[in-house]
């Protein structure tokens, strides 16, 4: 066991320092956190942000003599934000996950991984955490912002919420590099992985829409498929355990399957 | 050490290598040579784990190398064709992480990573990024990744290929010294190679296996030696009396190399059966017909030409023996 340890710890330790020799890693945090912080000043404070739009309400209510329902803008800032993170995490992971394999077999690495005492899934657990812990990096500084803004609230927001939705956050990128890491096993295109995968969380996004219209029992299972569901019941503070079970069965299902592929892949190279 | 037993591999119908048998004894150099596309990489892939064999088995210090594959792994240094590495890390760091990855103890490891940097002679990259290193350096980064564990095996795919001249001199000092601690099998499609560093070589051709014995046993086995006259006779009648003296294999006439000057001169060839000495009769025959001899020369087979005839097909008798002292350091494909 203790060796299994060692052999994760040493494809984890090499996974994070590839990250700070790779331009791409530095390119993708700024965009990430460019982004993310034009999200949270628009959302928040922009002439369309939730708190313009609870003082015009307010102001109408006071002109009009009618009081206006109270509308919670920690809580609504937070979910939307998270939202749109979440949608631009569906842009950011799949170029996270592309090269995880794809640059191992084009550099003949994975013969060096294949030849030595590890074993296949060892090495799919030690790059899915150096990968997840780089995004988790990457969504840290969002949460120091948010608690700051979030403790000016009244009533204030129990800091239980904004960890569950990043927690959410963080478990849907698991889900989603675990898919794209045994994508990217499959190829040793990068470009290839990352569009292969782009596709598939597309549609894992969007299986509720599709869920809906197929309807009956066959739409009710695919509906609970869906990772935004789950990841927006998260995003809103509702733990439930059945969204802790399906992320952690696509993480389960990613790492197998990379495991089995670089197998199959052992088998059948020419 | 290494026993590799009726050893096939087909990928799809086509046959890759067909009943390979061969063993490595400890601390020996075996010199696995073949041309392009013979099986060299398909068997030394298999030796390594990295792909299963159709049938056969394969085993290195008594592990089957594909049911016992991690103790395999264990004992093994691989290097692959072209050498694994990331271009991102430094030399040090590379061999860091591979010693962490084949399990060598975390107190031996700084041991263990500067014996390997220090064999290969990298001291002045330690600490350069491999990206940066030329193919020269980043060969030898392969071959100290193989060896950072100190394995009781080493497997090498081609180690010498795409090195300049004084390069490829200095990973041959480099693999001969790892000789006697090491069991070592390396392929390669150059000649030299395998008669300047292996004490056996396997020659394989199309997925067969169509030799295995010591560079020299080849060299004078196979083809036999021979010599080459310049005689101031006519040729034919030479070559008659020449063909009937015991251990002469065969004698053939060759082109003169001044034959514009001096027209009265005649050149042979002569072939030996393996092991005869003819020599001395050639010359007792040649005085008492009353033909003067301007040079005899002795000819050796190199294993160049032991592996031309051993992987074209050729007649045994068509063959040309050449000289011994002739380098040879093209690639015979």
């Amino acid at each position: 066991m203790g060796v299994v340890l060692g052999n994760i710890i040493a494809i984890y330790r090499r996974e994070l320092q590839s990250y700070f020799a790779s331009p791409l890693a530095y390119a993708i945090a700024g965009i990430f956190w460019l982004l993310s912080g034009f999200f949270f000043l628009v959302l928040l404070v922009g002439p369309q942000g939730y708190i313009q739009l609870a003082a015009i309400a307010d102001l109408q209510g006071q002109q009009q003599g009618i009081p206006v329902p109270p509308i919670d803008v920690a809580d609504i800032f937070l979910r939307e934000f998270l939202g749109l993170i979440g949608s631009l995490a569906l842009f950011i992971l799949p170029i996270l996950s592309m090269g995880l394999y794809a640059e191992e077999r084009k550099r003949g690495t994975l013969e060096l991984l294949a030849t030595s005492p590890v074993t296949n899934w060892a090495v799919a657990v030690g790059k899915l955490l150096g990968v997840l812990t780089f995004f988790t990096t990457l969504v840290l500084p969002l949460l120091v912002y948010e608690l700051i803004t979030l403790s000016a609230a009244s009533p204030p927001v129990p800091p239980a919420i904004p960890l569950l939705g990043h927690l959410g956050l963080i478990l849907l990128a698991a889900a989603v590099l675990s898919l794209g890491m045994f994508i990217s096993s499959l190829t040793s295109s990068t470009i290839l992985a990352a569009i292969l995968t782009f596709a598939l969380i597309l549609f894992l996004w969007v299986i509720d829409a599709i869920a809906k219209t197929v309807g009956g029992g066959v739409g009710e299972a695919l509906g609970h498929l869906s990772l935004l569901k789950h990841y927006s019941n998260l995003t809103r503070g509702i733990f439930d355990t059945s969204s802790l079970i399906l992320f952690a069965s696509y993480i389960v299902l990613g790492i197998f399957l990379t495991a089995q592929s670089i197998d199959a892949l052992r088998f059948q190279r020419s | 050490m290494i026993e590799v037993e009726h050893l096939s591999k087909s990928y799809g119908a086509n046959p890759a290598i067909q009943d390979i048998t061969f063993s490595v004894e400890p601390g020996e150099i075996v010199g696995f040579l073949g041309p392009n596309g013979a099986g060299k990489t398909t068997t030394m892939r298999i030796l390594a784990g990295y792909l299963p064999a159709t049938t056969g088995t394969a085993k290195i210090a008594g592990y089957e190398v594909h049911q016992n594959s991690l103790a395999v792994r264990q004992r093994i240094g691989y290097l692959p064709e072209t050498p694994p590495l990331y271009p991102d890390m430094t030399v040090e760091g590379f061999l860091y992480f591979v010693a962490r990855l084949k399990g060598v103890a975390a107190g031996d490891r700084s041991v263990r990573v500067g014996a390997a940097i220090e064999r290969c002679n990298l001291q002045e990259k330690r600490y350069v990024l491999i990206r940066k290193l030329s193919k020269g350096f980043r060969q030898r980064v392969g071959i100290a990744q193989a060896i950072v564990h100190d394995p009781p095996a080493i497997i090498l795919d081609e180690p010498t290929v795409g090195l300049d001249p004084r390069q490829i001199i200095e990973v041959r000092n480099l693999i001969k010294s790892l000789a006697g601690s090491h069991t070592i099998i390396l392929s390669t499609h150059i000649l030299p190679e395998v008669s300047m560093t292996c004490s056996r070589v396997t020659i394989i051709n199309r997925g067969k296996v169509v030799a295995i014995d010591t560079p020299d046993n080849l060299e004078a086995s196979l083809v036999g030696a021979g010599y080459e006259l310049e005689i101031d006779s006519d040729a034919a009648a030479a070559q008659q009396v020449l063909q009937l003296l015991p251990g002469v294999r065969l004698v053939e006439s060759i082109p003169s190399l001044d034959a514009g000057t001096l027209t009265n001169r005649a050149c042979l060839r002569v072939i030996s059966e393996p092991g005869a000495e003819p020599g001395r009769d050639i010359v007792t025959v040649l005085v008492g017909m009353g033909v003067g001899v301007y040079e005899m020369r002795r000819t050796r087979a190199t294993l160049e030409d032991v592996f031309l005839k051993l992987t074209t097909e050729e007649k045994l008798d068509a063959a040309l023996p050449s000289e011994s002292e002739s380098i040879v350091s093209g690639e015979a494909d």
